[in-house]
């Protein structure tokens, strides 16, 4: 942190600052805005556990760790990146296989690390370092990206770690881990025909994969088949969300009136179900805001794709898009009952600090494919 | 991976980012539709939906009806009870040795008592537990004003039902038999009643009028619309789902003044015989309303109103008098010699006898089927001569009537008596009443039986052996009697009244059924009854000088096993009408006194009723004879 600090104002003195797309860094904090202002309403009225700080204040100290992220991120040349691919791959499963062996016990499951009282969830830096890595091995594929042995490898090597969060268990970064590979390896040219036979592959093997989930997981996809089995159980949280988020109406009851929320009808409002905080309190027209604010950020990432130099700043960049346009289909579709209920954060706007900070860096990432664009121009 | 810069990158294929960018674009599509569908569409629908699951109804009970009397005295009314409560979760361990020390303190309890209560409780921390029940109003407003110093303690206030007197203030015995008690309800009258909206810690009456006129003295509950968290607790109070309705009030047929002036008369005749028991009941034999019903030993229903103390309901359960059951009409006893009404009035109709006609009596009846010769004694066990009805009614000629059933046989018989409502309950609007038993060929099946044996027949004529009645059927049939042979049902409530007392909707006098019999021939019972107090034996009653013509007849019904003397033991009755003139049917007082096992020289519920007439009318003369030494209580009064 502190060799970032030092480096910043040097990087961006220099006429780099220039390539900054200003616009995904508008957008960027736009939604970090929305976040704060949601997480603070989602927990208003609930009183800070003595000698904790307030949930909006840590909120703010997440903040300014991942605008710092987002900085260092976009400071670093991302070709460096390439050389570093190995190492970051081991370190990626060393923090996976920390966080089985010494996790801490959140909701029964055992998926962060407490550093320093503020608990991190490496599975979510794993989706940002697993997209480096895969762009670094597509890219080495060169020519021989078209071949089956090109898929084979890349899911092998999302295999390993997918397996170790899916254990912790942690099937939504499973499933992101997932759309990384197939959305990256379409994008790096792999073959459709074999993404296709993969994909049926996959289809077929769903009944097996749903049998190896844990029950109560298991009882929550149901839910999503039909939310009224079991109100009062498991699809208690899917079907309160449903009424909350239509109870919103078009423009909503109103920030911290939302009465679902405040009278505590959505058990974990702050994190998963936010959404339906939006959607309660914003109203149809909040929604849609926030919807529109992930299509431009969305927009802008696929325009450095598009404008990238290089494989490896495209794909990179196509990466990270792919982690947030499907934790957006995920989550929302999750709370409006279209998508099954996995514990999938939404992106900036959920609380938790380990989310924000990850797709921060991701996001640096991308400004940094745009920052060092122009030097390699030639 | 590690080949470094030697690969070339493949060149950007625009057909694939074009996929990506639709993929991307039909994610957000679908997420939007949703979103217009569930919010914009169906939205309304969630809203409804939302509400229902966040609003819980919070019962507001409604107030219990009032009781008054006929001369509208409330005799039952609600009276706040003080409790205070502590919140367990609201209490903290650091306050709690404190806060119970000064509750005990206020309150003059045990402090380690309250303790154990709290920890004893069950529910959840955040119901509030019951510590202090019935404190005094000046104790509740000390621990409100201490409130911020008194952490998770309530103090609150619930009606509760009280039972006055005559004079206003509370007693639980006067009216105990009629009114009835409420208690808190219990498990199983709550899994019946749930569902018409009894709740858990509702009371409910469990006898008497607070029983049988429980739906009209409940009222209805309404209700306060309340926000509920996810948890179910009910929070903030939205609205008013429904404003409860009040219970009605009820204007009793009872006098309060007659009821404590029949009461004691009873008491009176019951401690001067040394008896633990009896009933007196007072009627206007036009309506069937009972002005007054003293059923002996009272019970106090007071006792009754938060939960009574158990060991004072055991001592009511082991108590052989059965102070909680009301003797008037729950319990039946062989009326004895009062039962000639019927045979008498049968023979009449039946065409047996005539009104003139005479029939020998006997100092002993021999009974025509018995194969060893037996006979049933006349009471004097010399017999009277020849009797003509009215005179055989005035001596109460057991050997006559013993005649006049053997002619009628049973089924005769009981046909009359069941014209006068023997056999089956009146009606009357009180719980737990009691039918009776009247022989009858069909009854003698009922008990496996091919039919009455002649010489139980001839002792049903006489209201013993297989005759059972209720004081209150007694007192009816004698009430018919006097009206001209009308069996009204006996009522013990008049109609709904306002917030005074007054009465605002009259129930209407009901006839049960109007008697067949020829109206000379209840007269000619009118007259002897008549006879019965002023040429009979019922002493020295006929000296009251009262504004009509005293009718009456006395009983004496044996019961139960001989003494090695051959007696038995025997139950005394007494029943009075006061006509204008003999024979006369506009009598608008008749009186029943039942004494239990009244084994004393003189009849016991005649002194009672003598008593209780002096008193009514007010009168400057106290005839009575003490019942064990047949001595006069006021020798000099006139």
């Amino acid at each position: 942190m502190s060799a970032v600090s030092i480096s910043l104002p040097r990087v961006l003195a220099r006429r780099r600052l220039a390539g900054l797309d200003w616009q995904l860094v508008l957008y960027l904090l736009l939604l970090v805005a929305f976040g704060w202002i949601l997480g603070f309403s989602a927990g208003f009225g609930s009183e800070p556990t003595a000698g904790t700080l307030s949930q909006s204040m840590r909120t703010l100290i997440w903040l300014a760790a991942g605008l710092a992220a987002f900085v260092a991120a976009a400071a670093i040349d991302y070709r460096w990146l390439r050389t570093a691919a190995v190492p970051l791959y081991l370190m990626t499963l060393g923090l996976l296989v920390l966080t089985l062996v010494i996790g801490s016990d959140t909701d029964g499951s055992q998926l962060s690390v407490s550093l320093g009282g503020l608990a991190f969830q490496f599975s979510e830096i794993s989706k940002v370092l697993i997209t480096v890595v895969l762009a670094a091995f597509l890219v080495s594929r060169g020519e021989r990206v078209r071949r089956l042995s090109t898929i084979v490898g890349a899911l092998l090597l999302v295999g390993l770690p997918a397996f170790l969060v899916f254990r912790q268990p942690d099937l939504g970064t499973a499933l992101v881990f997932g759309a990384i590979v197939l959305v990256m390896l379409f994008m790096a040219g792999a073959s459709v025909g074999w993404l296709v036979a993969l994909g049926g592959l996959v289809v077929a093997a769903l009944p097996a994969l749903i049998g190896s989930l844990h029950e109560y997981q298991r009882a929550r996809l149901l839910c999503f088949l039909d939310p009224s089995a079991d109100v009062q159980g498991a699809c208690y949280q899917l079907s309160q969300s449903i009424n909350a988020v239509g109870a919103g109406g078009l423009v909503g009851q109103g920030l911290t009136a939302g009465r679902h929320n405040q009278l505590g009808y959505l058990p974990v409002q702050s994190t998963d179900f936010i959404f339906t905080v939006v959607a309660e309190e914003l109203g149809f027209v909040g929604s849609i805001v926030l919807l529109v604010l992930f299509g431009l950020l969305v927009w802008r990432i696929l325009r450095v794709a598009w404008t990238a130099p290089d494989a490896l700043g495209r794909l990179l960049a196509v990466g990270v898009a792919a982690v947030i346009v499907f934790q957006v289909l995920i989550n929302i579709g999750m709370v409006t009952g279209i998508m099954p209920v996995t514990g999938i954060p939404l992106p900036f706007i959920t609380y938790g600090g380990s989310s924000l900070v990850s797709l921060c860096t991701g996001l640096g990432l991308v400004a940094s494919v745009r920052v060092h664009a122009d030097r390699h121009r030639f | 991976m590690a080949e470094a810069g030697g690969v070339r990158d493949l060149p950007p294929s625009p057909a694939r980012f074009a996929a990506l960018a639709i993929a991307i674009a039909l994610v957000f599509g679908v997420l939007g539709v949703r979103l217009v569908q569930l919010q914009v569409i169906e939205g309304h629908e969630y809203a409804a939906q939302a509400i229902a699951a966040q609003q819980v109804e919070l019962p507001i009970p409604a107030v219990r009806g009032l009781i008054f009397d006929r001369e509208g005295r409330p005799v039952a009314v609600n009276v706040p009870r003080w409790v205070v409560s502590v919140v367990p979760a609201d209490l903290p361990d650091g306050d709690r040795q404190r806060v119970l020390y000064r509750l005990a303190q206020l309150g003059g309890v045990d402090a380690s008592a309250l303790g154990d209560r709290l920890d004893g409780y069950r529910g959840s921390p955040r119901d509030a537990v019951p510590l202090i029940v019935g404190i005094d109003r000046e104790t509740a407003y000390q621990i409100g004003e201490e409130e911020s110093r008194l952490p998770g303690v309530q103090v609150t206030s619930r009606p509760e039902r009280r039972y006055l007197g005559l004079d206003g203030t509370a007693d639980g015995q006067l009216l105990s038999a009629i009114l009835g008690y409420t208690g808190p309800i219990s498990a199983d009258e709550l899994a019946r009643l749930s569902a018409s909206g009894y709740l858990a810690d509702d009371t409910i009456g469990r006898t008497g009028i607070e029983a049988s006129f429980e739906a009209e003295l409940r009222g209805t509950y309404g209700a306060d619309l309340a926000e509920r968290d996810a948890s179910g607790a009910a929070g903030r109070i939205i609205g008013t789902a429904s404003e409860p309705i009040p219970g009605r009030n009820l204007v009793l047929t009872i006098d309060a003044r007659l009821q404590e002036m029949a009461t004691k008369a009873l008491q009176w005749g019951l401690d001067s015989a040394h008896l633990e028991s009896g009933v007196t009941i007072v009627m206007n034999p036009q309506t069937g309303e009972i002005l007054a019903m003293v059923s002996l030993p009272a019970y106090d229903n007071n006792a009754f109103a938060a939960g009574i103390d158990p060991a004072l309901y055991q001592s009511y359960l082991d108590d052989p008098a059965r102070p909680l059951r009301n003797h008037a009409i729950s319990d039946v006893y062989p009326p004895g010699s009062t039962f000639k009404l019927v045979t008498g009035l049968a023979a009449l109709e039946e065409g047996v006898t005539t009104p003139t006609r005479k029939w020998p009596t006997y100092g002993c009846f021999p009974i025509p089927d018995a194969t060893d010769g037996s006979c049933l004694y006349e009471w004097n066990r010399k017999g009277f001569g020849p009797l003509d009805m009215v005179n055989a009614f005035a001596f109460s000629s057991d050997t006559f009537f013993y005649q006049m059933a053997l002619k009628l046989g049973v089924d005769r018989l009981a046909k009359w008596a069941h014209q006068f409502g023997f056999g089956s309950p009146s009606g009357i609007d009180l719980p737990n009443e009691a039918g009776g038993t009247v022989a009858s060929t069909a009854w003698a099946r009922s008990q496996g039986r091919a039919g009455v044996y002649s010489g139980e027949l001839a002792q049903a004529g006489i209201g013993q052996n297989v005759i059972a009645v209720t004081p209150l059927q007694l007192l009816n049939a004698y009430a018919a009697l006097a009206n001209g042979g009308h069996l009204m049902r006996p009522m013990v409530v008049r109609g709904f009244a306002n917030d005074k007392g007054g009465l605002v909707e009259p129930f209407a006098p009901e006839e049960i059924a109007a008697m067949t019999a020829d109206p000379g021939n209840l007269q000619v019972i009118r007259v002897g009854a008549r006879e019965v107090i002023t040429t009979g034996h019922a002493l020295n009653i006929r000296r009251l000088a009262l504004p009509g013509a005293l009718s009456g007849k006395t009983g004496t019904a044996e019961y139960g096993i001989a003494a090695p003397d051959g007696s038995l033991p025997y139950h005394s009755w007494f029943v009075a009408f006061v006509p204008s003139a003999s024979g006369a049917d506009d009598s608008t007082l008749a009186v029943i006194t039942f004494t239990y096992r009244a084994m004393a020289y003189g009849n016991v519920s005649t002194e009672v009723v003598k008593y209780f007439l002096q008193e009514y009318f007010e009168l400057d003369q106290d005839l009575r004879y003490d019942p064990l030494t047949l001595r006069r209580i006021s020798p000099d009064s006139p």
